[in-house]
């Protein structure tokens, strides 16, 4: 009886146009593609803020290591090597305390935005179904 | 031999655009006949668009593991359809689930429908109608049941409710079947 009544059932199935699935195909494909630009457009703007504070922070950074010695330090390394070894656990303290710390942090997280978003957009603009 | 859905979702997420395609080839059909009897035949086109972007935007969060893939993706057009009756005030499926009684589990089709009956819905056109005239949460067991061949565990999961209860709608809609199929010519 129950394969008599799936039978039945599936002689009443409702058939969609033959060009439905292709034209849902089609909008997600554009979803797809708005929703890549977008996120493209979201990355690049990212990027380039972050470039752009980038630049000035990297300037900053090289005035402070100038300021608190460290370039002085470093040269002392390449100069008299001698003492170097002598004190090298003073020497390494002292270059480490000269190295603008905060600074650098923020440097180094600037870089890291500005990477991710550029291969982000990157990403995003080269998706595959954009050439669908 | 046809790849499995899970396949496919596989090779999409590993950057196979064209499996989305056929996972939407192969579904069109199914979920059509499903949403069409809710929403009729003028709105199924959105309901699937709709349901085809909420796949796209979150087959990322399917888990093979939980569930199959159909089950998933009728839950997912069910919901749809929910919303969709919902803004236009219309009858929804869960405005009819109070107070729900199980029937026994060892009910057989048998009994439910006389062969007066089963000749009647032999008239593809009488079944449909028929089926409109059934109340939404009963239709849905039907056509689940019936023309998606899935079982009662199943169609539990995209209800969202107990497999008795599934079983209890699957009587009744068999009953109802039954009385609109022999006191209609």
């Amino acid at each position: 009886m129950e394969q008599s009544i799936k039978k039945l059932f599936k002689q009443a199935v409702y058939h969609p146009e033959s060009r439905l699935s292709g034209d849902i195909w089609r909008i997600v494909c554009e979803r797809e593609k708005r929703a890549s630009l977008i996120s493209s457009w979201i990355y690049g703007t990212i990027g380039v803020v972050s470039f752009a504070i980038f630049i000035p922070v990297v300037n900053s950074l090289m005035v402070q290591f100038s300021q608190s010695g460290f370039y002085q330090y470093l040269s002392l390394a390449f100069s008299d090597l001698g003492s170097i070894s002598m004190y090298w656990q003073e020497f390494m303290s002292s270059l480490a305390e000269a190295i603008p710390t905060t600074s650098l942090i923020f440097a180094l997280l600037l870089l890291f935005i500005f990477l991710v978003s550029l291969k982000r957009a990157f990403v995003n603009f080269k998706s595959p179904l954009l050439s669908i | 031999m046809d790849i499995s859905d899970e396949d496919l979702i596989k090779k999409y997420l590993n950057g196979n655009q064209e499996s989305l395609k056929q996972i939407i080839e192969r579904y069109t059909p199914i979920l059509y006949n499903f949403a069409v009897r809710f929403v009729g035949i003028d709105n199924t086109p959105d309901i699937l668009q709709d349901v085809f972007i909420k796949v796209w935007k979150n087959i990322y969060k399917f888990d093979v593991s939980r569930a199959h893939f159909k089950t998933w993706v009728f839950t997912i057009t069910r919901n749809t359809i929910t919303d969709y009756l919902r803004k236009k005030k219309m009858v929804v499926f869960s405005s009819l689930d109070k107070g729900e009684e199980y029937f026994s589990d060892n009910i057989k089709d048998e009994s439910i429908l006389p062969d007066e009956a089963m000749s009647k819905l032999e008239d593809k056109e009488f079944l449909n109608k028929i089926l409109l005239e059934i109340p939404e949460k009963y239709r849905e067991v039907l056509i689940l049941y019936y023309q998606e061949e899935m079982t009662f565990a199943q169609i539990g999961q995209i209800l969202n409710k107990p497999m008795n209860t599934v079983k209890s709608y699957h009587y009744r809609a068999m009953l109802l079947l039954k009385k609109i199929a022999l006191h209609q010519n």
